[in-house]
């Protein structure tokens, strides 16, 4: 090659690498638009068919209700220690809004959010003892949406045994459920045997395991119980099915409705206590977006599942109980975790 | 073992079954419950324990029973989905504990890789191959198994719920019990592995394929994880979901070490880590007492490591001498 052409090619080459670094640096750049929304689970999965998966479901539609053409993403921790490397993660990647999801990740997320004033962050079951601006915690009162299934749950049992299935009590919104659920069974049906059962271990493990909550939920049959809760992420959907594999027993899921979640319960849901996640998620995103974000908490809303197939058990008188049970909440009249 | 042993033995099985009498007479269903749910929990335990300890018995250590009761779950329900069959999903389920058995082999005898690291290779490549071909939307379709009556035997009090009403898996797990036990300990199989475990190079000379024997068994073992599997998905639990192994092929190796590496003794000891949860399950079911079920939920471990470290204190319990080396013809 003639050495003049060899110039020729250099040129043409370092002409290339000035064109695709322009092109790269206007993709990832803020200048064009690229909003990005990041989300980091708990060490549950985005398709854990319950809690992850609803936050998930939830930034995809902030994302896709926002008019800046915005991209969500996620990234699913695999140990608690890496919950503060993968925010630091969606950072480092010029996210403009982060959702942290799971009381686990409260601390890095508080962190970060102290690291970062200019993104805004959702804490999705974190409690905030002091509001910083950029970080809104999503609460819901779980009590509640406990308290109005357990209702149902007492007016429905006939053997007056009910039994729960949980994840395991490290976590505060766990606890809130089975609270409410067992003072909702005894407020509609005072004479109610309640029972239930929390994971006995870690936070790891606690909400994976259907094995340990199929084989709970069938200790707690073989006692009688006749209706069951199973809130815990995967474990809550193995005590799910293992109640459908029962005649005649009832089964009650938690977060989403689980009638879409976890197709074997179809023969046992009779309702599922919802935390509107999703709902709170997309609107605390449009919010941030729109810069009227309050930093704190924001409560996000509850509510009982449609009954599908068992709708016609649900009796009027049940019904009119139920009405009055959430309108007793709403206006605090009813306490569902006295003392 | 010795007579004074057996003497022990009986007079402690005895002690037991007087005492699980005293409490069915005082609350019979919880009873029930309690040792139904003892059972259950065992199932997987034992076929875990099996597993490692065929391998064992022929010199290869298999910390890969996790690794392989997932990937086993993983193709037991999706083949079982697809196919409506749990039959069909079952067999799938062996077979790919089958494979999973032959990927240890090949890596712990045939290419002689250090053994904790081939099992850790499978546990890895089980986790997330199974996440990565994950399909949320798939769910079985059809029931799994349910339990089947033994005819006159499921009606006993305490024992025929117990025992005798169980869903089909369990059954043949505690047939596979009995069929290893008689395969280790009085065929020419059972001798053949021992002596590859104890001293190959002994065995080499008398004309034992030391190599195709491991090879062989260590397969054969991650058939019996791939029932382990096939259990987790289709009779325990009737779903797949990420990690459902949840550490049980960790607890079937201590399970393992705790009944001296035999399968009646393996199953002795999987019946108690069973207890143990189904009991801390019923504590909390009766809130009787308030102490927090992590604790209880810790005890089986602490005994486990009470019992290994009394057994090396007195010199009762010693592994087969060849464990965890790979083997040179020479």
């Amino acid at each position: 090659m003639a050495p003049k052409r060899r110039h020729l090619l250099a040129l043409l080459m370092v002409l290339g690498l000035v064109t695709a670094a322009a092109c790269s640096s206007d993709g990832g750049g803020g200048i064009s638009g690229g909003y990005s929304i990041g989300l980091v689970t708990d060490t549950g999965k985005v398709d854990d068919k319950s809690f992850n998966q609803s936050a998930w479901e939830g930034a995809q539609d902030g994302a896709a209700n926002i008019p800046a053409s915005a991209t969500a993403s996620y990234i699913e921790t695999e140990e608690s220690k890496d919950y503060a490397n993968n925010i630091q993660l969606f950072v480092d990647d010029g996210a403009k809004i982060i959702v942290t999801v799971g009381f686990g990740l409260g601390e890095a997320t508080i962190e970060a959010a102290k690291a970062n004033p200019d993104v805004m962050f959702i804490g999705v079951d974190q409690w905030q003892n002091e509001a910083l601006p950029n970080l809104a915690g999503l609460m819901f009162p779980e009590a509640n949406a406990g308290f109005m299934a357990g209702a149902l749950a007492g007016m429905l049992t006939e053997t007056n045994i009910v039994g729960a299935v949980l994840g395991t009590d490290l976590v505060p919104p766990v606890v809130f459920f089975k609270e409410g659920w067992e003072n909702g069974a005894r407020y509609t049906n005072p004479g109610v045997q309640t029972i239930s059962t929390y994971h006995p271990g870690g936070l790891d493990v606690a909400f994976g395991d259907p094995e340990w909550g199929a084989t709970t939920a069938r200790q707690a049959l073989d006692q009688g119980a006749d209706i069951i809760f199973g809130a815990g992420g995967a474990t809550g959907n193995g005590a799910l099915i293992e109640v459908a594999g029962e005649a005649g027993a009832l089964c009650v899921g938690v977060d989403s409705d689980q009638w879409f979640t976890v197709p074997e319960a179809h023969p046992c849901l009779v309702t599922s206590a919802m935390k509107l996640i999703d709902v709170g998620v997309a609107e605390l995103i449009s919010q941030a977006y729109a810069g009227t974000m309050q930093g704190g908490n924001y409560f996000g809303e509850v509510g009982l599942a449609p009954h599908h197939d068992f709708d016609s058990i649900v009796t009027d008188e049940m019904r009119d109980m139920l009405a009055e049970v959430m309108a007793g909440l709403a206006d605090g009249s009813i306490n569902p975790m006295p003392g | 073992m010795k007579p004074r042993q057996k003497q022990f033995l009986y007079a402690g099985a005895a002690l037991l079954i007087f005492v699980a009498w005293m409490f069915y007479a005082a609350d019979g269903p919880q009873t029930t419950a309690v040792l139904a749910g003892t059972v259950r929990a065992a199932t997987l335990l034992a076929l875990g324990a099996m597993c490692g300890m065929i391998g064992e018995r022929s010199g290869v250590v298999n910390i890969g029973i996790e690794g392989q009761f997932l990937m086993s779950a993983f193709v037991a329900f999706t083949i079982a989905s697809m196919t409506g069959s749990l039959f069909l999903g079952t067999v799938a389920g062996v077979g790919m504990g089958l494979i999973m058995g032959w990927l240890l082999a090949a890596m712990a005898v045939g290419l002689k890789v250090d053994q904790i690291i081939a099992g850790t290779v499978l546990n890895i490549a089980a986790l997330g191959l199974t996440s990565f071909f994950y399909d949320r939307s798939r769910s079985l379709g059809i029931g799994k198994y349910t339990n089947i009556d033994l005819g006159p035997l499921a009606d006993l009090p305490l024992i025929g719920t117990v025992f005798f009403s169980r869903p089909p898996l369990t059954y043949l797990t505690m047939a596979l019990l009995v069929l290893v036990h008689v395969a280790l300990f009085r065929s020419v199989w059972g001798m053949r592995t021992r002596a590859i475990g104890e001293h190959p190079g002994a065995a080499d000379t008398v004309g034992i394929d030391v190599l195709k024997l491991r090879y062989l068994n260590v397969t054969i073992a991650g058939g019996l994880a791939g029932l382990g599997g096939s259990y987790l998905a289709l009779e325990a639990v009737g779903t797949f979901s990420r990690a459902m192994s949840g550490g049980r092929g960790f607890l079937a190796l201590a399970v393992m070490i705790f009944g001296r590496r035999t399968p009646f003794g393996a199953y002795a000891a999987a019946l108690f880590f069973g207890f143990t949860t189904a009991l801390q399950n019923q504590f909390q079911l009766n809130n009787t007492f308030d102490i927090p079920p992590q604790f209880v939920g810790m005890l089986p471990f602490v005994v486990t490591i009470i019992v290994v470290a009394i057994s090396g204190l007195m010199g009762s319990m010693r592994d087969p001498a060849a464990l965890g080396q790979t083997y040179e013809k020479g």
